[in-house]
């Protein structure tokens, strides 16, 4: 049986994984359009295409940090504990949500445009139940269709618009010509938490090599 | 009549289709008469290219869906994995499988396990 090695899927954002935004997404999905960030530039999402995740490193902060004067040993070291203190490792774990239609892979801490959901309002929390598969480096949770009882706790970030598209139509020797522009709403959010998946049955490599 | 001029109402409304096709070569960014009729191309092929971009990029996961399949030797066809997909009630889309095959190979792999059972 060949063996697979996970590849970054679950690198850090600051190094770019083949994840990158929903690049379909922009205009479409995902990333598009998608969207990412995590998603690779092929995702439409759109267009919209793949998210484009503003994950701030805390690696940038603690490195301005240290004060390049005398005594370099001491502050090298405080230096290689500070980094040391400053990266618990996170879950590492991904679902794939699906919203307004459209399917997203979803990282805790990332932000998401999405299509414009009526009724929140900015800093609202959200939930999202409608969880296709959660993913942690080991394990898959596959959802058939959906991951029972499985929620991706969100935040609502922004209330905004896409850039704007010029939808031009024209027939040649017709007279016929007609320059409409487009902004399609949208939404951002920031998801903050996958739950609800530990009771769901798991796959894991381990079990399927019986 | 009095005598009127035109002062520069065309210029202004030329130099805002100008700007657009600053970028494109040779004459279609420095005649006028040239610039207004690629901007005008260059509009309706990006309306149209819209709708494509759905399509081709379908295609291309499609691809990348079809080659992951084959690669891990579980299944070995993308029509018959899609429709197991579909038999199995699961609702990913190939945009989602295809990000899964190039990333997390893994997670497709324990996905085609269990769809072909």
């Amino acid at each position: 049986m060949a063996t697979f090695t996970t590849v970054s899927f679950f690198s850090t954002p600051t190094t770019t994984a083949s994840l990158t935004s929903n690049f379909k997404n922009q205009s479409f999905f995902v990333s598009k359009t998608n969207k990412p960030t995590f998603f690779s530039p092929i995702s439409l999402t759109c267009s919209p295409l793949l998210q484009k995740s503003s994950y701030v490193s805390k690696f940038s902060e603690t490195e301005a940090l240290p004060v390049i004067e005398s005594q370099p040993d001491s502050e090298l070291t405080q230096v290689a504990e500070f980094t040391d203190v400053e990266t618990p490792k996170p879950e590492q774990i991904f679902a794939v949500v699906m919203i307004g239609g459209r399917q997203y892979i979803v990282f805790p801490g990332r932000f998401l445009t999405t299509q414009r959901l009526k009724g929140a309002n900015v800093n609202d929390k959200i939930i999202l139940n409608k969880v296709l598969l959660i993913g942690t480096k080991t394990t898959t949770y596959i959802g058939q269709p959906v991951v029972t009882n499985a929620a991706v706790h969100a935040v609502v970030e922004d209330q905004g618009l896409n850039p704007k598209v010029i939808v031009y139509k024209y027939k040649k020797k017709k007279n016929y010509r007609r320059n409409i522009g487009h902004r399609q709403p949208n939404t951002r959010i920031r998801i903050t938490g996958i739950t609800g998946y530990q009771d769901f049955p798991a796959v894991t490599l381990d079990s399927l090599k019986h | 009549m009095t005598r009127i001029r035109r002062g520069y109402v065309a210029r202004r409304r030329r130099t805002k289709i100008r700007l657009f096709a600053s970028t494109f070569r040779g004459t279609h960014s420095r005649l006028t008469r040239t610039t207004i009729q690629q901007k005008i191309r260059a509009l309706v092929s990006a309306h149209r290219d819209r709708g494509r971009q759905k399509r081709s990029f379908r295609r291309l996961w499609i691809t990348r869906i079809n080659a992951a399949i084959r690669e891990m030797g579980v299944s070995y066809i993308y029509s018959i994995s899609i429709n197991d997909l579909y038999k199995r009630q699961l609702l990913l889309n190939r945009k989602i499988l295809a990000q899964i095959a190039i990333s997390n190979t893994n997670c497709l792999y324990m996905i085609s396990n269990k769809i072909i059972k």
